[in-house]
């Protein structure tokens, strides 16, 4: 997290004609629907303003949504959210364009209350959770713009839109407006002004009778599976996914975006590549293309969040890089959420102490799971996008276990120790490097 | 003077209305003030059609209506249209969508035309007032034609030219708390109707032609097509782009149009 | 079943022989220069023509309802002149009822319409724009059902097309209908020889509008409509960029010796100018190939395409009509399949 923000670019004084709230929530995506559903639940008069014809209209992500944090936010969510496929079944596969090994994990408990990971539409997804807002008596304004924020004496005051007549004042803004925020750029919350650590991801949907996913995957009812692909990217940073829906499945990859420029390849060629992939082929064979979309994900980790709270601005979620890209884990809908509601809380705490000290947001981000889990694996991204992990790794493993499960009579079957070493050298590892990546990645994860 | 404009409610598009409609309701506002004219928005619809009179309030409509049907019962474009007509209290110009998004037949601002005993200008492509309507709209062809239309008539427009106005912030507030008017339809049920199924749209098949030929022999050589040369249909799922447009000019080669 | 035609100064709408072959070649022909337009109608079997005048569809449709409503024979009925090139005129001083074609509608010279509830009573309207403006007032004002933007008629309903002809809905009717055929939905069979009557057409007082001008199709559109090579662009290929897909198609079309083409959604959008439009509202083509990238294929799209040896599309929906009526199918992304064209072709 960066402590010294950097300078504010070009703010506007509110109009004399401008709407007045407690507070506006910019973007409804998962945190800022999450923050508005505190604030109205609390009784203050909060507009959640959304450039998309609906919530989560234009939202891309890979699908799968980690639902504790809503129990604090919505108790029995499970009954009411618009879930696909509970995810009871996770994988983790190394892969080379012709080996794969994969580790694969299923238990019974996720399949039931309070249920771990789901698969979910964003569409569907983050229109609910606006919705819950709205029930509560947030004010959701959709396909409109927030241009700029407004500031009175070096306060944040408001922000204008892009509606006629489009200023809105609040004593509170709330950034929710995702990866590369132009609000908290625009309130000098990143150090130089400029986000880094993006990276893009990209997904096809595709559509499969319901009966053949369950054959396939070998999951019944709405049970489902996540799979995370290390290594099939053509030695460009990043890595996949793959999950199952009701009737469809989402396949994608993440990927390094300055190696991408450089790769001078186009990400669907990436997604074409994973899908002939000799492992991948069959579970995707004959899915019509529904859906293609792309999007940048946050993926610095804690080292390169933003200031999070300014005078009368929070900034949360996406906006905030909070999103959890480590790997086996991408995570940031539950980030996003946990993030939201507590900028929610803090900002109604504010207004009914009547006070502008908004300190309360970050006491109660690094008390939870949000910033403790990113400090926590705040060594992960380097260690993930590194050249080792991304390349050499996987394709060491792969021959690895392909030698050891290889019959070579007559000669006698190799121990494991000549195996790791003749793999070592073939892939070009220094075992010191190996032990320094270990520690690392004790250190990230343990 | 009164505008009016009716907008149908379609559940499925995210806005609720159609570009036509759209169109129609910008039109209505253009109109309205040049002619400082009052303006009424109506729709025929369940509670949820409400949506699309709010988003006419929020653009600058005066007024709006509702008349109560399911949406089972606006199935119907000439029972929507007597509807509207036995709601709207006697407009000098009624406005309307060339045709909807989803039945999408034009014919409902005609039946309205007809039920209010107005004349009628459909598939407008410009509307200009000088001292009367006046409209351009398509025929066939190619043609176009222009009319001076004397009111009352309804008038409904193709979604060209223009485009609706974004609502200013206080009018969209304003119009989620603003009253509409629900006024209760007059049953017409149009029982002669039954809908028997709906499916995928296919081309329906074409008739051939008798074939030429002095014997029958010929006549039926030539009918299953024996003679000619011809490649059946086929269906390809490319890879990728590259491999489509493979496909394409190996296609175009075949039949001569690339060397 | 008989075929209501508008008939513009002896000019047929769009879709006039279809729906006259649809009803069996039974037409009544109303407005002006009936004559000469029924001369254009190969279909024809049985004509009556009412010369109304200028096009007025209010006043046509009040006349024609009370026509069609009363048991007596309203109008006179004279013996026209005799018409060169045309069929004799029946004669008409003693009608003779003739029976109907096999459809069911009973047919008396003079009286075209009997309005028991009994089936097979289909009035056909043309979907063209003087047809869809003028069925639903005939329908109105004989209070009878409308089956607007019909693909296919028969006696006791029809199949109308839905959403951009995306889905199609049977409908059966029990009594008299009135229905619309979307022009270019069916191929349209020559009878060797028609009969004429005229029917003697009232005075109207008129709600009509005030036809100012009819401006004829704009004379870049000969290009197009002679072209034997058509690339033509749907919304899927300009949904995105449409003016760089333009660009792109015609920077194509140029190294293919082709003409470019849109679809109405695309001209609407300002991608395209109106002289692109193919349909029944653009321009009518006949090429001998035709590539339309994204394109739904609609039936007022293909209402206009004529008969081409060749149809490609490329399309990323297997199913859509277009696809279906296509020699070949392409199911890909339109955009990119149109770029690495681009590069082959300029290669080449
Ligand atoms: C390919 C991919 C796969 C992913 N997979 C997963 C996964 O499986 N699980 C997971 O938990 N996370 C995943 N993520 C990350 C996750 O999508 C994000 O972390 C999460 O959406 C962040 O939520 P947010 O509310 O902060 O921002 P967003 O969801 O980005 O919402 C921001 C909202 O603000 C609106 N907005 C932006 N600017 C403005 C403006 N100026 N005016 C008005 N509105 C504005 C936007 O329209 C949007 O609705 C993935 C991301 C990608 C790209
Ligand atoms: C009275 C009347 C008259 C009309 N006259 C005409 C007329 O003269 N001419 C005319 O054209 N229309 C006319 N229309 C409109 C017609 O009904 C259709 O709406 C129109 O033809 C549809 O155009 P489209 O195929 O471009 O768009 P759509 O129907 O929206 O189809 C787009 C197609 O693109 C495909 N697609 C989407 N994404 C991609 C992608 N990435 N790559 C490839 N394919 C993709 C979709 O699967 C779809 O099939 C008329 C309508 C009416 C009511
Ligand atoms: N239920 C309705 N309520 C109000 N207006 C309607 C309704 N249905 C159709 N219209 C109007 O009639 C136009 C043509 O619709 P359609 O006849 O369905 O193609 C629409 O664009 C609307 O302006």
């Amino acid at each position: 997290m960066s402590e010294h923000a950097g300078p504010a670019t070009k703010t506007a004084t509110p109009s004399t004609s401008a709407v007045t709230f407690d507070v506006v929530v910019v973007g409804a995506g998962p945190a800022g629907s999450a923050a508005a559903l505190e604030l109205a639940r609390q009784g203050h008069r909060v507009a959640l303003v959304e450039r998309g014809a609906f919530p989560g209209a234009k939202n891309v992500y890979g699908g799968v949504i980690y639902g504790r944090i809503l129990d604090e936010l919505i108790p029995n969510w499970w009954e009411e959210a618009p879930i696909e496929r509970w995810v009871t079944r996770r994988q983790t596969m190394l892969m080379t364009p012709t080996q794969s090994l994969t580790v694969d994990f299923r238990t019974e408990n996720w399949g039931k209350p309070p249920y771990n990971g789901a698969t979910a539409h964003r569409a569907k997804f983050d229109a609910w959770l606006a919705s819950k807002a709205e029930e509560a008596g947030a004010e959701l304004i959709t396909s409109t713009v927030v241009t700029g924020l407004l500031t009175e004496n070096g306060r944040v005051v408001g922000v204008r839109t892009d509606r006629p007549e489009g200023d809105f004042k609040a004593q509170i803004v709330i950034a929710c407006d995702g990866v590369n925020s132009f609000l908290a750029k625009q309130a000098g919350m990143y150090p130089d002004g400029q986000v880094h650590h993006t990276t893009l991801g990209v997904k096809e949907t595709l559509a499969l009778p319901r009966e053949t996913i369950e054959e396939r995957f070998g999951v019944s009812g709405t049970d489902g599976v996540d799979i995370e692909l290390v290594g099939g990217t053509r030695g460009i940073a990043g890595g996949g996914f793959l999950y199952t829906n009701l009737d469809s499945i989402s396949v994608g990859v993440v990927l390094s975006l300055t190696e991408l420029g450089k790769a001078k390849v186009r990400p669907e060629e990436l997604i074409a590549d994973l899908k002939r992939h000799p492992a991948i082929a069959p579970l995707v064979k004959g899915g019509e293309l529904i859906e293609y979309a792309a999007h940048l994900i946050p993926e610095g980790g804690y080292k390169t969040m933003p200031k999070l709270t300014g005078d009368g601005i929070l900034v949360t979620g996406d906006a905030a890089a909070m999103c959890l890209a480590a790997g086996i884990w991408l995570e940031g809908v539950n980030f996003a959420i946990g993030s939201g509601m507590y900028a929610g809380r803090a900002a109604a705490e504010a207004l009914s102490n009547n006070t502008t000290d908004l300190s309360g947001y970050e006491r109660r981000l690094h008390e939870s799971f949000v910033l403790a889990d990113h400090r926590k694996l705040k060594g992960a991204p380097e260690l993930l996008l590194g050249d080792r992990v991304q390349n050499k790794y996987p394709a060491m493993i792969c021959d690895l276990v392909e030698n050891l499960f290889q019959v070579t009579n007559p000669e006698p079957k190799p121990g494991l120790r000549k195996l790791l070493r003749r793999g070592t050298k073939q892939h070009g590892i220094r075992l010191r490097d190996l032990a320094k990546d270990a520690i690392t990645g004790f250190r990230a994860y343990g | 003077m009164l505008i009016v404009v009716a907008l149908r409610w379609i559940e499925s598009l995210t806005s609720g209305l159609g570009a036509a409609d759209e169109c129609a309701l910008e039109h209505a506002l253009r109109l309205a003030e040049q002619l400082d004219a009052q303006t009424l928005a109506v729709t025929a619809g369940p509670e949820p059609a409400e949506a699309v009179l709010r988003t006419a309030l929020a653009s600058g409509i005066g007024d709006a209506v509702r008349v109560d049907l399911t949406e089972d019962e606006t199935d119907d474009g000439s029972r929507v249209a007597k509807a509207l007509a036995d709601a709207i209290p006697a407009p000098d110009l009624v406005l309307c969508g060339d045709h909807s998004a989803d039945r999408g037949t034009g014919a409902t601002p005609a039946f309205l035309a007809a039920a209010l005993g107005a004349r009628q200008a459909l598939g407008a492509l410009s509307l200009t007032w000088d001292g009367k309507l006046l409209v351009e709209r398509r025929l066939d062809g190619g043609r176009r034609e222009r009319l001076a239309v004397g009111l009352p008539a309804v008038c409904s427009v193709e979604p060209a030219d223009v485009r609706l106005r974004r609502a200013s912030l206080p009018g969209l507030l304003a119009a989620r708390k603003a009253a509409i008017t629900v006024h209760k339809a007059l049953s017409t049920r149009d029982d002669r109707i039954t809908v028997e199924r709906t499916r995928r749209f296919s081309p329906r098949t074409r008739r051939v032609p008798p074939p030429e030929g002095a014997e029958p022999h010929t006549r039926l050589l030539a009918l299953t097509g024996a003679l000619a040369e011809h490649d059946p249909p086929r269906l390809v799922h490319p890879a990728d782009a590259k491999a489509g447009a493979a496909e394409l000019l190996a296609y175009l080669r075949q039949h001569g149009y690339l060397e | 079943m008989i075929a209501l035609i508008p008939v513009r100064d002896g000019t047929l709408p769009a879709g006039a022989d279809e729906a006259c072959a649809e009803a069996s070649g039974h037409a009544l022909l109303i407005g002006s220069g009936t004559h000469a337009a029924a001369d254009a109608l190969t279909s024809l079997r049985h004509a009556i023509l009412a010369e109304a005048g200028d096009y007025a569809p209010a006043a046509w449709a009040t006349a024609l309802a009370s026509h069609f409503r009363s048991s007596e024979p309203p109008y006179v009925v004279s013996s026209p002149p005799a018409h060169p090139g045309g069929q004799p005129y029946n004669s008409l001083s003693a009608p003779t009822p003739t029976p109907g074609p096999s459809t069911g509608v009973v047919h008396t010279p003079g009286q075209l319409w009997i309005t028991d509830k009994s089936p097979g009573q289909g009035l056909i309207l043309p979907a063209s724009p003087d047809g869809r403006d003028l069925a639903p007032r005939i329908a109105f004002a004989l209070d009878i059902p409308l089956l607007a933007g019909a693909i296919e008629i028969h006696r006791t309903g029809a199949r109308l097309a839905r959403w951009g002809s995306k889905t199609m809905v049977d409908v059966e009717v029990d009594g008299p209908f009135v229905a619309t055929l979307v022009p270019g939905v069916r191929t349209v069979e020559r009878a060797s020889e028609n009969t004429r009557e005229k029917l003697n057409w009232p005075e109207q007082d008129a709600q009509d509008a005030e036809v100012l001008e009819v401006l004829p199709p704009d004379p870049k559109t000969a290009d197009l409509a002679e072209a034997p090579r058509i690339l033509g662009a749907g919304a899927g290929l300009t949904k995105n960029n449409g003016k760089e897909a333009i660009e792109l198609l015609e920077k194509v079309a140029d190294a293919l010796q082709a003409s470019v083409g849109a679809t109405r959604v695309v001209t609407d959008a300002g991608h395209a100018s109106y002289q692109r439009q193919i349909g029944t509202t653009g321009v009518v083509v006949d090429p001998e190939l035709y590539i339309a990238f994204g394109i739904s294929g609609a039936a007022q799209h293909i209402g206009g395409l004529g008969a081409p040896k060749h149809v490609v599309s490329v399309n990323t929906d297997p199913s859509c009509p277009m696809t279906a009526m296509a020699d070949l199918g392409i199911v890909t992304d339109a955009t990119a399949l149109l770029e690495e064209l681009a590069k082959e072709i300029t290669h080449e």
